[in-house]
Parts: C-alpha cells; structure tokens; sequence
C-alpha cells in the first residue's frame, strides 16, 4: 500500500487516489507542423527505473490534481504537490505563461 | 413549497440492535439546512472573502479546522472551494470570478455519537481517529466504500457525515453493519 501526503489533507492510503498520468510529458508547441512529436506526445513514454513524477488525483479528498514523485523500483514516495504549483515542463509553462 | 425527504426515511427505524445491552454506538440523521459551495479562480481570497465577511467571518479558514459561527458552519475543502452550511440564499453573490452552487438537496447528514463512535469510524476509514489525531471541529474528506465523504467532529465522540444522497442508503448500511458489535441504537428520523 502506498501513502501519499496530500497537501491539503495529509498523510492518506493510496485507495483515495486515482492515478492520471506522466507529469514528465512535454506537450509540443501547438504550431508544431512535424508528426514525430505529436506521435511522441501521444503515444510514447519512458518507462524509468526510479524516480518519477506523476499526476495523481485524490478523487476521494480535496479532489485537487497532485505532482507525486514515485520511485518505480522501491515504491518509495518522495514529494509531492498541487499540479497547480508544481514546476511544469518547459513548453507547458510557456503556454501558461501566455 | 414541498419539504425535502432524507433518502434515509425508510432506514433510520428506532430501536436497539446487535450486542447485547451495550449502547456503543447510536446513529441518527439531521436535516442539511441551506448547503452551499463557492468556488473560484485565480484570486480566489479577494473574490470570496466579501461573502465571508458578511456572514461574520474572518478569513477562508484552514482545511483542517471547520469554522463555526452561531448556526453558520464553514469547511474549507479545497484552496479555491468552501462549503457552508447555515447560511441565506447566496446565490446574489455569483459573479464571473465566483462559482456559487446551492448543495442542500446533494448531501444527506449521518450523525454518529458514543463511547465506540471513533472505533467505528476506525474500522470504515484508513485514518487515525483518536481523539489527539481527530478532536472536536476537525474535519476530513475521506472515502467510506469508496464514496466520498465529508467527517466532521463535532464533539468528544460525535461525529456529522456529509454524504452524497444518491449513496446515503449505502453509507447507512455499512456504519449499520459495522456498528452491530459495539451494540447500536437508532434514533428516530430527525
């Protein structure tokens, strides 16, 4: 069982939670002409030996979307934070920016 | 002007079930009275505070500690969201920055009150439930059968559960169940 601390309501059982998907993915440029990026975007994901980040939403909670560092070969839990306040891949953050 | 049912009517029949004479345990129901939810973006503070201080409230409050002010009872249950209850009709307070939705007729109150109270919450959530982890005016948002749920303390060992009407019957059946052992009572419908 994984316990995730959701920073709204503390230190809650994995079953709360639902998970959402790869936070590392980086969503190409919305002029982006080329179809490899997209394909990537789309489809392909790295399957990492260790840490990672990921959403995850605490459904069973404060509903809000979470950035939870997981390690992929422990199970370990590291940080975790609102999707709202984590760092987001570059292009993203741009276009958040904008 | 038709007066709202509980979906639970037809459960809470009085009586006394399960163990022996022991009164571990009694649940009862309470009429939800005005439920209402603001939410927001953005500068969520600045657009929800007006509301707040008309009620007679400082501040958005924490989402750990219920804020309660005579009849008026304030959760915090998300950076940009606030459930009240006990309060007028705030539905002149909607704006293009604040989402206000009336809840009354979305959530049903289980009351849950004695000595093995917080045991049986403890055999229902996988959250501490002693008195130092879980006191009076705490509140959590938690799943009991995988069902949304919002817990609030509201004294030594009596407890308010939120839960969405459509499961009411459900949530009812497993603190029922659940409560068999420490022997339970059923107080008539409120």
């Amino acid at each position: 069982m994984i316990r995730i601390k959701c920073p709204i309501c503390g230190l809650r059982n994995e079953t709360e939670f639902t998970y959402g998907e790869d936070a590392n993915v980086n969503r190409p440029s919305m002029d982006e002409q080329g179809v490899q990026p997209w394909v990537d975007f789309v489809f392909n994901r790295d399957n990492p030996r260790g840490w990672h980040k990921e959403y995850w939403h605490h459904v069973q909670g404060c509903r809000q979307w979470v950035v939870l560092e997981r390690n992929t070969l422990t199970h370990e839990i590291g940080n975790c934070e609102l999707a709202r306040d984590a760092k987001l891949p570059p292009s993203q953050a741009s276009e958040a920016a904008e | 002007m038709p007066e709202p049912l509980s979906p639970l009517t037809n459960k809470t029949v009085a009586g006394h079930f399960g163990a022996g004479d022991a009164h571990g345990v009694t649940l009862g129901t309470r009429r939800v009275s005005s439920l209402w939810q603001i939410a927001g973006w953005g500068d969520f503070e600045a657009v929800a505070k007006p509301v707040l201080t008309s009620l007679g409230l400082s501040g958005l409050g924490c989402f750990r500690h219920a804020q309660q002010l005579g009849a008026v009872t304030v959760w915090r249950i998300a950076p940009d969201k606030i459930l009240l209850e006990g309060v007028r009709d705030l539905a002149a307070a909607a704006s293009e920055e604040l989402m206000v939705l009336d809840l009354g007729h979305t959530r049903t109150a289980i009351t849950v009150e004695g000595s093995a109270s917080r045991d049986l919450l403890a055999q229902v959530i996988a959250i501490d439930t002693a008195p130092a982890a879980f006191g009076p005016g705490e509140f959590l948002q938690t799943g009991i059968h995988h069902v949304g749920v919002l817990i609030h303390c509201t004294g030594p060992d009596r407890f308010d559960i939120l839960v969405p009407c459509t499961w009411a019957e459900t949530i009812w059946e497993v603190l029922f169940d659940n409560a068999l052992p420490h022997g339970l009572t059923i107080e008539e419908a409120a």
